[in-house]
């Protein structure tokens, strides 16, 4: 051991409860954002306006709800999304591999990216930067042989 | 308007439940990681892990978060790059690294809930983890310095 044990008990307890309240400053705010996204639907209407954009992700115009909710909010609010949504009406699997690969390249953008900017990251690169990312690889993932095998999302189309 | 109240002090709780869940997390791993920092096994990590930590320009230390990233969460993650004293370029970098591949135990059970190959997922998180990592080092070291 290079230091003293209480030096190390005081770093333990500062260090901890310093992190928590830092993040507890970003977590507050944010939880009531997402909140309000929520009950007032804005990732419905969004996804609205940006159906067009999962034709260049290659995927059918639905998916775009569960892809925005992930991206914005958080992978487990994502996750719920898809689920609902397979119960009532299922999302072709070829779509369902494609969000797979696109949350999880850049999920709950809002809140990594205040927590990660507040510890001394670069906000444009952590925020944009992943989110072109996860665009990139998603429509080269797309245009992949191994999705044309896959005959369901064609039947569906038919 | 009541709507809208109601909105706020449901967000305002939940935030309060998961800093209680947070603070399960980063008490214990902030506390190991501590401890590792100043014990003889910290040079002998350093040691192991210089060469794949050069690759992302960053220095040895680096690790310990990442490794806290994919084992834990973001919040271990960020709790642990606290205790070193790294530059803005390379949180970037580690954050970009650690945004890709994190929380895996349980994103892996996640992924598998809602009927994804979560192994192949892991595999693809871990392989374009090195990709994004390499990448952001790379434009980091011409813009960020």
């Amino acid at each position: 051991m290079l230091a003293s044990a209480s030096t190390i008990i005081n770093e333990i307890i500062h260090g901890s409860l310093n992190t928590v309240f830092n993040v507890l400053k970003i977590l507050i705010p944010l939880m009531i954002v997402i909140e309000i996204l929520r009950v007032y639907k804005i990732m419905e209407k969004l996804a609205e306006k940006l159906e067009g954009i999962t034709k260049v992700l290659g995927m059918s115009p639905p998916a775009i709800l569960p892809l925005i909710v992930a991206t914005v909010m958080g992978v487990t609010y994502g996750a719920g999304t898809l689920m609902e949504m397979n119960k009532v009406n299922p999302i072709p699997r070829k779509d369902f591999i494609l969000i797979g690969i696109f949350f999880f390249i850049c999920h709950g953008i809002i809140e990594t990216t205040a927590i990660w900017s507040v510890a001394g990251a670069n906000i444009l690169v952590i925020s944009a930067g992943r989110l072109f990312i996860a665009i990139i690889i998603t429509i080269i993932a797309s245009r992949l042989p191994i999705f044309n095998k896959n005959t369901h999302y064609q039947d569906q189309e038919q | 308007m009541k709507v809208f109240i109601n909105t706020v002090k449901d967000g305002f709780i939940k935030a309060l439940k998961t800093t209680v869940t947070l603070m399960k997390v980063v008490l214990p791993v902030y506390a190991l990681v501590v401890v590792i920092k100043y014990s003889p096994l910290m040079p002998f990590l350093e040691e192991l892990f210089r060469p794949a930590m050069g690759l992302f320009r960053l220095p040895p230390e680096a690790v310990v978060p990442i490794i806290t990233g994919v084992f834990t969460d973001e919040y271990g993650a960020i709790a642990t790059a606290s205790q070193f004293n790294f530059t803005g370029a390379e949180l970037t970098t580690i954050a970009m690294i650690g945004l890709v591949f994190h929380s895996i135990p349980v994103e892996f059970a996640l992924s598998q809930r809602i009927g994804l190959p979560a192994a192949k997922f892991v595999l693809y998180r871990f392989t374009a983890s090195i990709l994004v990592g390499i990448l952001t080092a790379q434009i980091g070291g011409i813009f960020l310095c």
